[in-house]
């Protein structure tokens, strides 16, 4: 499979699973994806574990200038209170258009697990065709002793009233996914 | 609390109450057919077949092996901070998990969908310990409000309507819900349950596999609450049976490429979450959680020994052999399971639960193949119904008065046929045509649905010597396997057969020592009798060297071809004269399209509307679904599909004398979808569904002739 082909598998398999796709140059570019969605959305506060020190520099000064909270560490304080969760995806698997979260953090968990909107920027070379070339990656990841690894496709979901597909049960209700083709991270 | 029936009345009228739920019956009609498109879909451009070999050799690699791989998992993961228990059976698993509440403090439990946690009914455990309990699958928690079980695997509260939840969630949050706002309603569950996790001390989950090499377990879920309640509390137990344990990453992943594909049809769940040991967990001791797996037993490591019901072991309760199960679909889960429910649940039931349980389902299967055509794992579930069936009349001791004449009948070939002769000189003057006139008084009543017919003059067997077609230098030597109905019932199909061999040069014989065979007693689980005459069958077929066996039973077909070698293995090899027997035998409209091959110059093409009803055992146990079609086409006629045209017609023999109710409206159902497509005549490829069909379309008085296809290509032939 060309670079090409997989992109455009990720994206359909996302799409299918009511994920949006954008694409971002730049982790500037991003930072102001994320927070122009939060504005238009209506929120109010953002969470960005596992950012380091410049990007969350570069957040800190994108959300300010919106009026928009960073919320700080720990996130366990102010469960009731994410909006917005901007994250890195750690890698991303085509055919299903799924996202895999190295969420050993307890911070990064709450972060995906508790807002309403999810924001995650996944590098372009980190895709691969399917689940079968993580098979490595996940063997390597539980030598090291205790992880929580997740694959998210799509946003949560329940078809439990009358097989009705309903989106947002209990995780983000909307999963945009920004593909980071500048080479960075 | 959920209740089961143990007698056979209590579990019949249950099934005629469960027939009056409309809105259940809807939806799960709808639901088999949606499912049935919504899965081919997922599955397209993907090898189906390859990968469910591949899941059920893996699982058969680790079923003899299961203690190794525990005891793998629980080094890996105690090395990183989890605390292993293994529970004999659902009261042990209980008392651990309450006692893991007690020792941390606990007062307030979130739950994830768990059917582990179902079958040892932990919540009423732990409620009735004071702790305060909730489930936080959507479902699940609709369910637990209205004390209910689970009516599916997968999907907990498909039984329903969004008029129930609406009324539900009205009263939980002291509001009028609009039922008609589903996404307003899930918006309550949202709501409601947010505080919930982030009250809770404890979280319990259960697991899709424990993965051995790394000490690691997966759950397979779409709501995102299973990632709560293992991430918010500081105390995570996780309840999971042995059955789940897989050797490594690559085994899992074969199971996830195809669980939430076979289960709903999606390929991929919203979440699969992959956890390790104890993560970090602000709240709990060291800012680390606190973890704790249990391993259910509950019979499964005698299962696993079991020569015939390891199988059972290969499960991934994706919940996909209920959404096919006409019966499911008609009556529900809550009737056709116990706690695990449709054609799995049927079998467990009897190991995890007892016989008591078990023994109102047991009986209830059609034998109609379409839950094993479905399983992922390929378990060969019919088959296993029936030995499960045989298991509890066995403990129950003794078999009822009227399994044990029949048994007793097959068994004797001699016995047999004088009895269906005399028979068939005795119903004389009851009879009206080809059909019964009165029916005897244990058949009235809810049997009216179809005509009965009448037990032929003749047998073909009587005939045979005239009817045997007469070739010179045939081009092939071919046997007929004639079958009960073929035999007595139906002899003009034989007939039909054996006109057209003659047309087309092919030596035929009808080994006169071939009896029944013997499907029905397997269907009443009369094992032991069911191999007796498979084996009688097999000496009778063995002397003369056939190119072919032939059958026009669809039924008969399948059950010589995958079940004669089945019964018959001995010391775990099949014998060279079963397999024979087996390799030749071949049904009737493969055997004229692809064997004898015939033309369409050779038919009148006068285009007669017809439409099809694909057997069961055609298309799920012989696995034919384009001879038929080719022929019809050959023979020129004006085929129409019917909608659903390859679901059981409900007949089964026996099955349709014991559950009447259910087999009506499978009927009913055929024959309306027959109608619509407006045909005058319906074709279909085996006599015991033309003895269904037709005796239902007289009983409605349709001007709908039901034919076998032997039958109509003779009256095309030129
Ligand atoms: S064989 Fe048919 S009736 Fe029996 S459990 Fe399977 S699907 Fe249901
Ligand atoms: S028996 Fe097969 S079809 Fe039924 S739940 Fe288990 S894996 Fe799925």
């Amino acid at each position: 499979m060309s670079q090409g082909d997989i992109l455009q598998s990720m994206k359909e398999g996302s799409e299918k699973a009511q994920a949006v796709v954008a694409p971002a140059t730049t982790l500037e570019e991003a930072i102001a994806y994320a927070v122009n969605l939060t504005v238009q959305e209506g929120g109010t506060t953002m969470a960005a574990p596992g950012m380091d020190d410049a990007a969350r520099k570069a957040l800190s000064a994108a959300c300010g200038e919106k009026g928009i909270t960073l919320l700080d560490s720990p996130l366990r304080a102010q469960m009731t209170k994410i909006h917005t969760a901007f994250t890195w995806a750690d890698r991303g698997i085509a055919d299903t258009g799924t996202l895999v979260l190295n969420s050993d953090s307890e911070e990064f968990r709450i972060a995906t697990m508790l807002s309403e909107t999810h924001v995650a920027v996944l590098p372009v070379d980190n895709i691969v065709p399917s689940m079968d070339a993580l098979e490595g990656y996940m063997t390597e990841h539980f030598k090291k002793g205790p992880g929580y690894i997740a694959f998210v496709t799509g946003p949560s979901r329940t078809a439990d009233i009358e097989r009705i597909l309903t989106i947002g049960v209990h995780g983000p209700k909307r999963l945009h996914i920004l593909f980071l083709d500048g080479g960075e991270k | 609390m959920i209740h089961t029936p143990e007698t056979e009345k209590e579990f019949k009228a249950q099934i005629k109450k469960s027939l009056e739920k409309d809105f259940m019956r809807k939806t799960l009609t709808n639901f088999s057919v949606a499912y049935r498109q919504s899965r081919s879909n997922a599955f397209a451009n993907l090898d189906l077949e390859g990968m469910r070999e591949d899941i059920a050799c893996m699982k058969d690699a680790g079923i003899p092996n299961l203690t190794v791989l525990f005891d793998e998992f629980k080094k890996n993961a105690e090395a990183a901070g989890t605390i292993i228990h293994v529970a004999k059976d659902g009261d042990e698993a209980n008392r651990i998990i309450a006692q893991i509440a007690k020792e941390n403090g606990v007062k307030r439990i979130v739950k994830s969908k768990s059917m582990t946690a179902e079958e040892t009914f932990l919540n009423d455990h732990l409620e009735k310990d004071g702790y305060e309990v909730v489930e936080t699958d959507l479902g699940e928690w609709i369910i637990q409000m209205r004390h209910e079980g689970p009516s599916h695997m997968v999907m907990p509260a498909i039984h329903l309507s969004r008029y129930q939840v609406g009324e539900l969630f009205s009263d939980v949050t002291a509001k009028k819900q609009d039922p008609e706002d589903i996404e307003g309603l899930v918006r309550v569950a949202r709501k409601e349950l947010r505080p919930t996790f982030i009250a809770a001390d404890m979280g319990i989950s259960g697991g899709n596999f424990a993965i051995a090499d790394s000490g690691a377990i997966g759950l397979v879920t779409n709501e995102g609450n299973a990632r709560l309640t293992t991430t918010l509390p500081r105390v995570h137990v996780a309840l999971m049976g042995f059955d789940k344990l897989v050797p490594d990453v690559s085994a899992a992943m074969k199971i996830l490429k195809i669980l939430p594909r076979n289960a709903t049809g999606q390929a991929l769940t919203s979440y699969v979450t992959w956890i390790k040991g104890t993560n970090e967990c602000a709240p709990g001791p060291e800012g680390k959680k606190i973890q704790h797996m249990i391993f259910l037993d509950n019979g499964r490591l005698a299962l696993a020994k079991d020569p015939i019901f390891a199988e059972v072991l290969r499960c991934i309760r994706c919940g996909a052999c209920a959404n096919v199960c006409p019966i499911y679909r008609m009556v529900g889960g809550h009737t056709f399971g116990h706690v695990y429910i449709g054609a799995i649940g049927l079998i467990l039931t009897t190991f995890f639960h007892g016989k008591e349980k078990a023994r109102g389902i047991v009986k209830c299967c059609l034998n109609c193949q379409s839950c094993k055509g479905v399983c992922p794992s390929k378990i060969d579930l019919p088959f296993l119904i029936k030995n499960v069936y045989a298991k509890v009349q066995e403990e129950d001791g003794g078999k009822p008065l009227k399994t044990r004449l029949t048994s007793l009948l097959l068994k004797n070939r001699r016995l047999f046929h004088t009895t269906m002769k005399a028979a068939a000189k005795m119903q004389g003057p009851a009879t009206d045509g080809p059909y019964v006139r009165h029916l005897p008084n244990f058949l009235m009543g809810d049997h009216n649905f179809r005509r009965l017919p009448a037990i032929a003059d003749r047998s073909l067997r009587d005939d045979w010597k005239q009817v045997k077609p007469k070739v010179t230098n045939p081009t092939l030597k071919v046997a007929l396997f004639g079958g009960c109905a073929g035999d007595f019932i139906y002899p003009e199909q034989g007939k039909a057969f054996a006109k057209l061999c003659e047309a087309y040069n092919v030596s035929v014989d009808y080994p006169m020592d071939q009896s029944c065979c013997g499907l029905p007693t397997m269907m009443m689980a009369q094992m032991d009798t069911a191999k007796d005459i498979a084996a009688q069958n097999v000496k009778a077929f063995t002397a003369g060297d056939y190119d072919y066996i032939v059958t026009l039973c669809a039924s008969c077909g399948s059950h010589i071809k995958e079940n004669f070698p089945k019964l018959l293995t001995k010391k775990g090899a099949v014998p060279a004269d079963v397999k024979a027997m087996a390799d030749k035998l071949i049904d009737f409209s493969s055997f004229m399209n692809d064997v004898v091959k015939v033309k369409s110059e050779d038919f009148m093409n006068l285009g007669r509307k017809v439409t099809y009803h694909y057997p069961c055992h055609l298309v799920r146990g012989l696995e034919v679904t384009e001879a038929p079609m080719a022929l019809l086409e050959k023979a020129g006629v004006n085929y129409v599909e019917s909608n659903e045209s390859q679901v059981c017609c409900g007949f089964s023999g026996s099955f349709s004398v014991d559950f009447p109710m259910i087999s009506k409206n499978m009927v009913a159902h055929k024959l309306d979808n027959a109608e619509a497509t407006g045909a005058t005549t319906l074709v279909t490829d085996c006599p015991g569904c033309v003895l269904q069909l037709r005796g239902g379309a007289e009983a409605r008085g349709m001007n709908l002739t039901v034919k076998h296809m032997a039958e109509v290509l003779l009256e095309e032939k030129k």
